[in-house]
């Protein structure tokens, strides 16, 4: 193999006229069937017009919430910074976890760590699976 | 009989998990008096206040890594059964663990502990959900053939699948109850994707330990 049957290798379509001068690459790829790819008939792949950042829509979106956000303030009689404030304080998780424990303490440690174990057993054998995603 | 299994652990793990949230809800009521209808315009006002914060990280956070949100919504879409079984089991593991390091506080190293797992528990809750609002946005508004996808002026690419998302998840999070439980399952949905694909650079978790033969 010399150059450029790598040449030929590489770009079958350009240097097609090495198939006519090269013996070993004509007995090689005489048994391998080409046909045109009609990219049309492909299925659309995810990544397709994916950077395409539409603007128009965004802003568009972000500004009439904003607007619903300020008018919605305006009615309750508040300020949107007050909104902001009462939203991120109103801590649910917190709330939860508050609770659970709660529940759990009468229970005892044993079983809590008997719990805390299981659990996170099957956490860790569920991270060990391999996302399917684009490969599905 | 592993995917039986998994749809079991699925719905025991959901109805536990209703039963121990379940005194949290309140009964909805429509409003009788003047103070509980300003109550509930508050509530609104917050709701849509926060809907605006999130609509600014979504963007962001597309903006700053687009691909990487794409692949975690893939993820959604293509197992969600594993994703939401997994982010189930991964909540639970958040709130285990958070009890845990809190019995750790006196000791000093306990804070540090809580603080590290609440940034990373709102971190993946935060990409995640993004990941569910361009999965969302995807399902309802996403183009299947490429003739249609060239026609499209605005409706395409990652930045505007996310917006419909938050549009669509935001506007159904203002129904009482069923908004809260709506926006509940999306955030587990979120955290699932966001662990299944590690934050959407899709690598393994853990090592595979091979012995040289």
């Amino acid at each position: 193999m010399n150059d450029a049957c790598q040449r030929y290798a590489e770009d079958p379509e350009k240097n097609a006229a090495h198939l006519r001068e090269c013996e070993t690459c004509r007995s090689l790829y005489a048994g391998v069937e080409t046909r045109p790819v009609n990219v049309g008939t492909l299925p659309l792949a995810a990544w397709e017009g994916a950077r395409y950042r539409s603007w128009p829509l965004v802003l568009g979106g972000a500004l009439a919430v904003l607007a619903i956000a300020l008018a919605l303030c305006a009615a309750a009689g508040i300020s949107p910074i007050a909104a902001l404030a009462v939203g991120f304080r109103s801590d649910s998780a917190r709330a939860w976890i508050a609770l659970i424990d709660q529940k759990l303490r009468p229970l005892g440690p044993l079983v809590f760590a008997t719990l805390f174990i299981i659990v996170n057993t099957i956490l860790v054998l569920l991270l060990r699976r391999a996302p399917r995603g684009i490969d599905a | 009989m592993r995917r039986t299994i998994l749809i079991a652990l699925v719905i025991a793990a959901t109805v536990v998990t209703a039963l121990v949230a379940a005194p949290l809800f309140k009964t909805p009521a429509a409003p009788t008096t003047f103070s509980e209808a300003a109550s509930m315009m508050t509530r609104t006002a917050v709701s849509v206040s926060l809907l605006f914060v999130w609509i600014i990280v979504a963007i962001v956070v597309t903006l700053m890594s687009g691909r990487e949100v794409r692949y975690s919504s893939i993820e959604v879409r293509t197992s969600p059964l594993h994703c939401f079984a997994l982010g189930l089991v991964a909540v639970t593991s958040f709130v285990l663990t958070a009890i845990l390091f809190s019995y750790l506080i006196p000791y000093l190293v306990g804070l540090p502990l809580l603080i590290a797992l609440a940034v990373f528990a709102v971190l993946t809750k935060v990409y995640g959900t993004i990941a569910v609002f361009h999965a969302i946005g995807t399902i309802v508004a996403g183009t299947r053939s490429r003739d249609v996808l060239l026609r499209r002026r605005w409706l395409r690419g990652d930045l505007a699948m996310v917006i419909i998302g938050v549009l669509l998840l935001g506007a159904i999070r203002l129904i009482p109850m069923v908004g809260t439980i709506a926006w509940g399952i999306a955030s587990v949905f979120g955290v699932g994707s966001a662990l299944a694909t590690k934050f959407g650079r899709r690598e393994p978790w853990f090592l595979v330990l091979r012995t040289a033969t």
